[in-house]
């Protein structure tokens, strides 16, 4: 079936297996491999993308749902090679280990944000409730996003980057 | 890729009635798709044929009128009656519900009709819509029914819906506006999990009823109380509607505790 969609600003016209989920169109037909596949069935959150100004699961969407929508990945983050304000913050907080679940913890934690420039911690921890992390153990992910909009008070004794 | 299965978006009723009539049962319905993709992914269901009804527009969006109550459109999904004005003020009730299901991401896109047509023992929309008396209105080719929601529920994962039909809209009753409610859901971890045991209660100045899920094959409701029921009453009453089961989540005494323990913890918040 013929889709169009916009992801990132630019648009797309193609044609989609029925059958594809957008998270494999993104990755296959667009070639769009920052957003990432962990459980393909709506537990990880590591397909977060944002759809019409909401996250969503792109392992749970099909590809031929998506036509007509406006869709943002990971990659729409970085501007002319420069790492966004977001992004940065997670690379100076550690908020990285094996960078897996990173993408999709960056598109809600992007939503997050956008509706609210001033999330407070209980606030960030509900909109990265359907993002896993296996190797930070959050707490790095939280204090990112509390940097990137300007909230991080400087910790005592540890010495950071 | 997931299983071969043909796809069609319908944009009007009548064409959406003659898909499913052609069909004959061998077709599924789309909404949210996160329970239905999961099931596919998983191999757990192969439909031959999707039908996607989002775009018919008059499955869509919620409204309130004082006569009547509210109407939440099949393709209302949990997010928009989160942050609809109308239900925040008559039926806080169900915004909270709503606010309980899964994670961001999927209260983005689940809907409230699929929570209920899955029919989950734990649908987390079941015990509060069930709390506050609501009913379904079931249409196909042949015309439009309406069912009360404690009759829809026949089993796990089964309901009243026939091949032909399809959910169009929830109903929550006028008189249930402005009703004092609570409700508790146990889950093993906060956040996103499935309910060990859940309740949700309902009382205005008639009747009182409690919803209960995860405690029954189906979700669950007791009878119209009195308005007046005594805290003992309502825990008899409770008890009576449920059977829980032991499973991987929780024993069946675990579970008729937790029951009895969340009716005594909302009742005060009914008065
Ligand atoms: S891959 Fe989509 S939620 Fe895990
Ligand atoms: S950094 Fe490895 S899963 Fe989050």
């Amino acid at each position: 079936m013929k889709i169009t969609l916009t992801v990132n600003g630019k648009k797309y016209q193609r044609d989609a297996s029925e059958t594809k989920n957008l998270l494999h169109f993104l990755r296959e037909d667009l070639g769009l491999t920052g957003t990432k596949e962990g459980c393909g069935a709506g537990e990880c959150g590591a397909c977060t993308v944002i759809m019409n100004g909401k996250t969503v699961n792109s392992c749970l969407i099909l590809a031929v749902e998506a036509d007509g929508t406006d869709i943002k990945t990971i990659e729409g983050e970085a501007k002319n090679g420069k790492l966004s304000k977001l992004q940065v913050a997670f690379k100076k907080n550690h908020a990285v280990q094996c960078g897996f679940c990173t993408p999709g913890m960056i598109m809600s934690t992007r939503a997050l944000l956008e509706a609210n420039p001033k999330p407070t911690v209980e606030q960030i921890k509900q909109a990265i409730e359907g993002n896993f992390c296996r190797c930070t153990g959050y707490q790095q992910i939280i204090e990112a996003v509390q940097d990137a909009s300007g909230q991080l008070k400087k910790k005592e004794g540890l010495k950071r980057a | 890729m997931l299983q071969n299965f043909s796809y069609q978006a319908p944009e009007t009723l009548k064409d959406l009635y003659a898909l499913l009539k052609k069909s004959n049962g061998k077709a599924t319905i789309l909404a949210g798709g996160t329970d239905l993709l999961v099931n596919m992914h998983n191999n757990w269901i192969s439909p031959e044929s999707l039908i996607d009804i989002k775009k018919i527009p008059d499955l869509k969006g919620i409204t309130f009128n004082p006569k009547t109550g509210l109407s939440i459109g099949a393709t209302t999904v949990c997010i928009d009656l989160i942050n609809n004005k109308d239900v925040k003020k008559h039926y806080p009730l169900l915004a909270e519900a709503a606010h309980n299901i899964g994670s961001p991401q999927l209260r983005n896109r689940a809907t409230i009709a699929g929570n209920l047509c899955t029919a989950s023992p734990c649908a987390d929309m079941g015990c509060s819509l069930l709390a506050l008396g609501a009913s379904v209105e079931l249409g196909s080719a042949d015309g439009v029914r309406v069912i009360p929601l404690k009759d829809f529920f026949t089993g796990p994962k089964k309901t009243q819906i026939k091949k032909h039909e399809v959910l169009l809209r929830i109903i929550v009753p006028v008189e249930m506006a402005g009703a004092k409610f609570g409700m508790r859901k146990l889950k093993r971890i906060k956040g996103h999990d499935i309910a060990v045991a859940s309740v949700a209660m309902a009382r205005t100045a008639k009747v009182m009823r409690i919803g209960v899920g995860s405690a029954a094959p189906t979700p669950v409701v007791t009878a119209d109380l009195a308005a007046s029921t005594t805290l003992e009453k309502a825990v008899a009453a409770a008890e009576k509607v449920i059977c829980p089961i032991d499973d991987v989540r929780a024993g069946a005494e675990y579970r008729r505790f937790m029951v009895k323990e969340f009716v005594g913890q909302i009742y005060p918040e009914l008065f």
